[in-house]
């Protein structure tokens, strides 16, 4: 058999996990489609079969950005499914991971990734040769984050510390002080972030967006509350199914989300805020106000600025629990397994994160179902797409292709990392 | 889950150069593997087994050279250096 050597030396490269259809006829927009290649991952189909127990470490590996958002809504639907509350220390213990959560996973989003495209650069790394002293700023604020969650987590990223009914270990309060002194200086910075981030060049875009995000009576919402909308909607995590519902789209392989009945809606950031203002600390509020925002935010563009707000106020409330903590009795409460289902949502970063599952009488999990906020966001963001892009149609391409990137980056989505993921392609008739 | 988008786009452009050389089938392949592609050769070689199968390429024998540069300038990529075809 002959055979023949072909010499190729090609770059083997993911150079984008979307793509983004235009199709423009006489001058407007007809159709925009946002197709997501990310594989399916089956971490639902994981679950079956493995212990109750099992769940906060399995579903952590879904994202090392937001590891927590998991653990939390696996814990909280794993203790709604078996009857047990969770309170006192070890309820302010899981509101301070995730504040850790929010600050570096914000930080990355709002230095790494997003601020490039308001100053014109590919990435932060070209952004650093004319701005090291930010973008210095910007990783220190992200390990203050960081440090949270190696406390708390056991390790920065996938954290091994939770677990169903509280952690396997919680900290003493003298290794709380060195972080309450980062902590501090994080605060600032914070406040510095988003003073800078209120001076960008934001497109003037509003939009009547469907905001859903969960509310507490009192706090600002990490791991409890309902869920909220600003046209009425006030639920349970349990009533979740009856509002809400997926769909498969051929172009995608993410699931689309829609309110049965009502269409797309957002999460995130912009529809936490805007949802929950008046439960932000008073610091917070005046520093939001001096960047420009008012009690609602329907600009997309300026989640950049929200993002940094959150920042300020995880940085506050972490502060806040660290000066109360008292150290907990047990680092858990015990927890006996039975035949139940249970449901959590939780406030990750990107937004609401829902977790479903049934348990056999041992404890083992017979069906899992987790909506993550990207999925979620699916249909906004190609609305916000379809809606935004006519007002861009006179940009060359080039130009045209970083305005939609920068529209799906509003959005934080889990593809976001890829500075370049965007095929674009337009079809001008 | 990042390997499985890059096994993909690998294998398309093996695909077409097999065919843009009228081969039936891609008997070996060589890659270079940067320091920081996030790819051992061993866990490349059951990405490529896993995502070669009904290809063109299934059954290629692999040859793979691990760069430990981390300061090579395509440190970050992985390399198709060559595709060996039954002419």
């Amino acid at each position: 058999m002959a055979r023949k050597t072909i010499k190729v030396d090609y770059l083997a490269r993911v150079e984008g996990e979307g793509a983004f259809k235009v199709v423009v006829r006489s001058g407007a927009v007809e159709s925009a489609e946002l197709n997501i290649f990310e594989p399916p991952r089956f971490f639902e189909g994981f679950l079956r079969g493995r212990a109750f127990t099992e769940a906060p470490d399995i579903t952590a590996r879904i994202c090392g950005i937001c590891p927590v958002a998991y653990q939390m809504s696996a814990v909280h639907a794993m203790e709604n499914a078996l009857g047990v509350a969770v309170t006192g220390s070890l309820r302010d213990l899981r509101r301070l991971i995730y504040c850790g959560e929010w600050i570096e996973s914000h930080t990355l989003h709002i230095y790494m990734l997003h601020a490039p495209d308001f100053l014109g650069y590919a990435g932060a790394v070209d952004m650093a040769h004319d701005h090291g002293d930010i973008v210095r700023r910007g990783l220190a604020l992200k390990k203050a984050g960081n440090e949270l969650l190696a406390l708390l987590g056991g390790r920065e990223i996938h954290p091994i510390n939770v677990r169903v009914g509280g952690f396997y270990r919680t900290p003493r309060r003298r290794e709380m002080a060195p972080l309450a002194e980062r902590l501090k200086w994080a605060r600032d910075a914070a406040i510095d972030t988003a003073r800078w981030v209120a001076g960008f060049d934001f497109p003037e875009r509003e939009r009547d967006y469907t905001f859903v995000a969960l509310r507490h009576p009192h706090e600002y919402p990490f791991n409890e509350g309902h869920i909220v909308s600003n046209h009425g909607l006030d639920v349970t995590a349990a009533e979740y199914d009856e509002h809400f519902e997926e769909s498969q789209v051929e172009r995608s392989t993410a699931l689309h989300s829609r309110l049965k009945g009502g269409g797309s809606y957002l999460v995130g950031p912009l529809a936490r805020y805007s949802l929950n203002f008046e439960r932000l600390s008073p610091l917070t509020k005046e520093v939001a106000r001096e960047a420009g925002l008012g009690p609602a935010c329907t600009n997309p563009y300026r989640s950049i600025v929200v993002r940094a707000i959150e920042v300020l106020y995880a940085c506050e409330e972490a502060l806040r629990i660290i000066e109360r903590y008292e150290e907990p009795d047990a680092p858990a409460v015990p927890i006996e397994p039975q035949a139940a289902i249970g449901f959590a949502a939780t406030e990750a970063p990107r937004g609401l994160l829902y977790h479903r599952y049934r348990l056999e009488p041992e404890g083992t999990i017979a069906e899992a179902r987790i909506v993550p906020p990207t999925s979620q966001n699916q249909a906004s963001i190609e609305e916000d797409l379809a809606s935004f892009v006519g007002g861009f149609l006179d940009l060359p391409d080039d130009a045209l292709r970083h305005r939609c990137e920068q529209t799906v980056r509003n959005y934080d989505p889990c593809i976001s990392c890829s500075t370049h993921f965007l095929r674009l392609e337009i079809d001008r008739g | 889950m990042h390997e499985a988008s890059l096994m993909s786009k690998l294998l398309s452009r093996v695909d077409a150069v097999a065919r843009a050389e009228g081969a039936p089938r891609v008997t070996a392949l060589s890659v270079w593997l940067g320091a920081l592609s996030h790819f051992s050769a061993e866990h490349f070689v059951e990405h490529f087994g896993r995502a070669s199968r009904d290809t063109i390429a299934e059954g290629a024998q692999l040859r793979v050279t691990v760069s430990a540069d981390p300061a090579h300038p395509n440190a970050q990529d992985v390399l198709i250096e060559s595709v060996e075809v039954e002419a």
